[in-house]
């Protein structure tokens, strides 16, 4: 079980992964809506973990993400996206994100995949 | 003809039977005594370790078959290479993404695509995979990077066990458009326009697609227990939806009251 910082620019997205976690025992650090406030969230929060959405306004996800990974290499992002922005993968890996879900998702993988990424 | 043992639904019952098997066909002995030319088989489904294969013939027949997989592995590979179907070779990759997550061994297999009457199989020398057409929910041409290219893939999303699973094939783009229109030709029974449900319906359906349940779309969307149970409603009768179970909210009667009232008395005294 960890601290997650959920990142997601839609209320609806963010109040879905909330759930989804808290049902798995997860506690949710905070929640930002854009990268440049997933950054400062980090700073303040130092979660385990942060679920990244990739497109968001101000600073996207990929953005976001290389600025966590400059505060700290060690930070385990998942990142989150769409249907159809796939190719964003490797790009994120390559970023330095621990693992990669894609939108709509269902809640037992979502819980699979943190559990995951939180043990590595 | 190799001998294989094996079981074999006959007249209701299962029996076994050692079946010979040969490059292109296989024979039962008696009571079934029935050969079948691998030509001849239409349809080929697997479930929970049994083999169903149609074959033409006056009348067609179908074979319940049951064996080791070691055995069923073997059949299939025979079936698949030579049965009756739209068939085409490729790459693929299945599962790419489970329930919304990509899956991290996942390969490009290079392989074949088998369409039956009932079902896609994935084909490589150590998979078979099956996706049969009634658990398809979605089929695109779409773009995946493949070693730094972008290329036309074409994707394929099923339901098992209760989770989405999508495979990606890959092969040269006027393939993969004869092979998108088949399965959407033979999937358009479950097509919609689109705009069947408003937008907290889609929303409803988006969060039972995450398996959020009843209690939890009402606290997330801040809809009384009313509004969701007509969305249900809607969505059953759309076929996009079924129900699973019904649950009960009650409340205490007097009765009810008055057992709660003396039970507390009992643990204050």
């Amino acid at each position: 079980m960890g601290t997650i910082l959920i990142v997601d620019d839609t209320l609806f997205m963010r109040t879905l992964l909330k759930n989804i976690l808290f049902s798995g025992g997860h506690t949710i650090a905070g929640e930002a809506a854009n990268g440049e406030e997933a950054v400062a969230k980090y700073k303040e929060l130092k979660p385990d973990l942060v679920t990244m959405d990739v497109v968001m306004p101000k600073v996207n996800g990929i953005e976001a993400l290389k600025a966590i990974k400059q505060l700290d290499p060690g930070a385990r992002v998942i990142m989150c996206t769409a249907v159809g922005q796939e190719q964003m993968v490797k790009l994120a890996i390559k970023t330095g994100a621990k693992g990669y879900i894609v939108k709509p998702f269902q809640a037992p993988k979502v819980l699979e995949e943190v559990k995951n990424v939180l043990a590595s | 003809m190799k001998e294989v043992p094996l079981k074999i639904e006959h007249d209701g019952k299962w029996i076994v039977v050692k079946a010979g098997v040969g490059e292109d066909r296989i024979s039962f002995p008696a009571p079934v005594e029935k050969e079948v030319l691998f030509k001849s088989v239409f349809d080929l489904e697997e479930k929970k370790n049994v083999l169903i294969i149609s074959a033409k013939g006056t009348p067609d027949s179908i074979l319940r078959i049951a064996s080791v997989e070691k055995v069923l592995i073997i059949l299939k590979r025979l079936i698949l290479a030579n049965c009756n179907a739209y068939r085409l070779m490729a790459y693929f990759m299945s599962p790419a993404i489970r329930g919304g997550v990509l899956s991290k061994d996942a390969q490009w297999e290079k392989g074949s695509i088998v369409v039956v009457k009932t079902g896609i199989w994935f084909v490589s020398a150590t998979k078979q995979i099956s996706v049969p057409l009634l658990d398809v929910a979605a089929i695109d041409l779409t773009k995946r990077d493949v070693q730094g290219k972008q290329t036309d893939v074409v994707r394929i999303d099923h339901v098992d066990a209760g989770e989405v699973v999508s495979s990606l094939v890959l092969c040269p783009l006027s393939t993969l458009q004869v092979l998108v229109n088949f399965l959407k030709d033979t999937t358009k029974g479950m097509d919609m326009k689109g705009n069947e449900l408003d937008a907290v319906a889609q929303q409803v359906a988006m969060l039972i697609y995450s398996g959020m349940d009843s209690h939890a779309i009402e606290n997330m969307l801040n809809i009384p227990h009313k509004q969701l149970d007509e969305i249900y409603d809607r969505i059953i009768k759309l076929e996009i939806a079924e129900v699973i179970t019904i649950r009960r909210e009650v409340q205490l009667t007097t009765k009810g009251v008055r057992y709660i009232s003396d039970a507390t008395k009992t643990q204050t005294n």
